[in-house]
């Protein structure tokens, strides 16, 4: 090739579209199985603890809140997720899902923080009336359970 | 009359925190020292506290670009430990996504080391490129950078039969524009002008200096994990292991553009007899005591893994012996006798990643500059000591 054979390529791009596009006015798709951000369904949380004990960042915190009425608060800590999406794996009842949110960026860590407060949900073996969320829940084993046999 | 430079660890011509001392006459470089640990962090002791499967995830942040590469290593070992076989369809995909990952950095490659040869175009026109590969990785796993596919006893994503059409027609542009690169990066005049003679490593040399990878491979060496030592699937899948003669940089950028080519005709191998099946079993979570040795081919060279288990769920012991720290030696070998203004650019040539390779602290001692290895102890009563000195503010609440 001689000096300048690459001056051919160099003008045909002049006059193409550019390869980016305007990011804040024009956004990309992302993909179908994009990693956002973990959140909660608190309706089919069993409270077996899977998500918190997998989560290698640290960042998904369980706690009970009232023992009597079977209550937890579940906090996850957005500022260390590292949206691995292993909480979405480990769960047994396909409580965690993770949306398609990329812009999650704030001013402090503090905001990134997301609670839930819930009852347990309880599961059914027989796939009967569903029992109501607030009733005093039976003690269910925190083995994990096939998504098809959970119940709210 | 000698001078000593310092360059680093921060410094405008390098990409990644390296801290090189020159011993200089006029412009040439006489003598060529390295020191290692301003980038370290510590990921092997905190990988003695999480499970092998937070492991997973730890070991894929040790380096950006080759994310894969180090946890397709570790999951290599810690199945051996754990007595599970991942599914074929599953090595398929692990190895699939192995393969477009050598694709992107050895496209990210071709940009920088025409960036630090003052061709920014030919940075601009790969970089373009490498989204085509990019959005692929993006689709099967989910992310762009750290693809987090690799789980023990198999990979966590399937692909689907649009996605696998679709692959297939990307590598068309790709092998296109490849052509374009090599005919470009071979033939361009100021291009190879700027390349060629730069950094010199001999056959011997390379050998004597334990060099890996594509800078083993443009001094002759043919040494490629995949076939001298074929890990999962790679012993059934035909390719060949691209050498150069030239020992210089332009002969490392001749081999990476060939390996490209390889690259892409294996990815098809693979899309083509993809079998079908589940893409992963059920792993156990504890390891019988033992310890395993696993390799693999990084995009930058082998990359050696070894994991020592006691019985629990964690490892008792995580050693990354990175790419980048099995070139050093080469690299500063290849620094000797040439211009400081070639420093980017045989420093390039590697490919370094600086996060793979710092795994060790040895201090050294500033006048008599011998080295001495630090106890853990030792090192908390100096800290200890220092943390006495300093003045205590008072109601202060820490956030963490």
């Amino acid at each position: 090739m001689r000096i300048a054979g690459f001056v051919p390529e160099l003008l045909r791009h002049l006059f193409k579209k550019p390869a980016t596009v305007d990011y804040p006015f024009r956004k990309l798709e992302v993909p179908k199985d994009f990693r956002g951000t973990p959140f909660l369904h608190p309706e089919t949380c069993i409270v077996c603890r899977a998500c918190e004990r997998d989560c290698p960042a640290e960042a998904i915190e369980i706690v009970e809140v009232n023992a009597a009425e079977k209550r937890f608060k579940m906090t996850i800590h957005n500022d260390r997720c590292v949206h691995c999406a292993q909480c979405v794996d480990s769960c047994p009842t396909d409580a965690m899902e993770m949306d398609d949110k990329f812009e999650i960026s704030a001013f402090s860590r503090w905001d990134l923080k997301e609670e839930w407060e819930y009852v347990r949900a309880v599961v059914k073996p027989k796939p009967a009336a569903p029992a109501p969320q607030a009733a005093p829940a039976a003690p269910v084993s925190p083995s994990p359970v096939k998504p098809s046999e959970s119940e709210t | 009359m000698k001078f000593q430079i310092p360059i680093g660890p921060q410094h405008p011509a390098l990409k990644e925190p390296i801290s090189l001392r020159m011993t200089v006459e006029g412009e040439v470089i006489r003598d060529a020292d390295l020191r290692l640990g301003y980038n370290h962090r510590g990921i092997e002791k905190l990988a003695e506290e999480r499970t092998y499967l937070q492991n997973i995830y730890l070991t894929e942040r040790i380096c950006g670009i080759c994310s894969h590469s180090h946890t397709t290593c570790f999951v290599q070992g810690v199945e051996a430990l754990l007595e599970v076989v991942a599914p074929r369809r599953g090595q398929f995909l692990r190895y699939l996504v192995a393969e477009l990952e050598r694709v992107h950095s050895h496209l990210l490659w071709l940009g920088v080391a025409g960036h630090e040869a003052g061709f920014d175009s030919f940075f601009m026109y790969t970089w373009r490129d490498r989204e085509v590969v990019m959005d692929i990785l993006e689709m099967i796993s989910g992310n762009r950078v750290h693809y987090a596919i690799n789980t023990l006893g198999g990979v966590r994503r399937d692909i689907d039969e649009a996605l696998r059409t679709k692959i297939l027609d990307s590598l068309g542009i790709l092998r296109a524009r490849t052509d374009y690169y090599f005919k470009l990066g071979a033939n361009e005049p100021s291009f190879v002008g700027r390349l060629a003679g730069v950094g010199r490593l001999s056959k011997e040399d390379a050998l004597a200096l334990c060099a890996v990878g594509p800078t083993a491979r443009a001094s002759g060496v043919a040494h490629d994990v995949r076939r001298d030592d074929p890990y999962g699937i790679y012993g059934e899948i035909p390719f060949e292991v691209c050498t150069a003669d030239s020992c210089d940089v332009l002969g490392r950028t001749v081999v990476r553009i060939k390996e490209l080519g390889q690259s892409y005709n294996i990815i098809e191998y693979l899309l083509r007899n993809l079998p079908d099946g589940p893409v992963a079993v059920k792993a156990p979570r504890r390891a019988k005591p033992g310890e395993v040795v696993s390799r693999d081919e990084a995009p930058r060279g082998e990359n050696i893994h070894y994991i020592k288990a006691n019985g629990s769920d964690k490892p008792e012991r995580l050693k990354v012996r990175a790419p980048t720290l099995a070139n050093y030696a080469a690299t500063l070998a290849r620094l000797k006798n040439g211009f400081i203004a070639d420093i980017p650019l045989i420093f390039a040539a590697i490919d370094p990643c600086i996060c793979c390779a710092e795994r060790t602290v040895e201090l050294i001692d500033g006048r008599s500059g011998r080295p001495t290895v630090v106890r853990w102890s030792d090192l908390r009563r100096r800290a200890a000591r220092r943390a006495g000195r300093v003045s205590k503010k008072r109601n202060v609440e820490c956030p963490l």
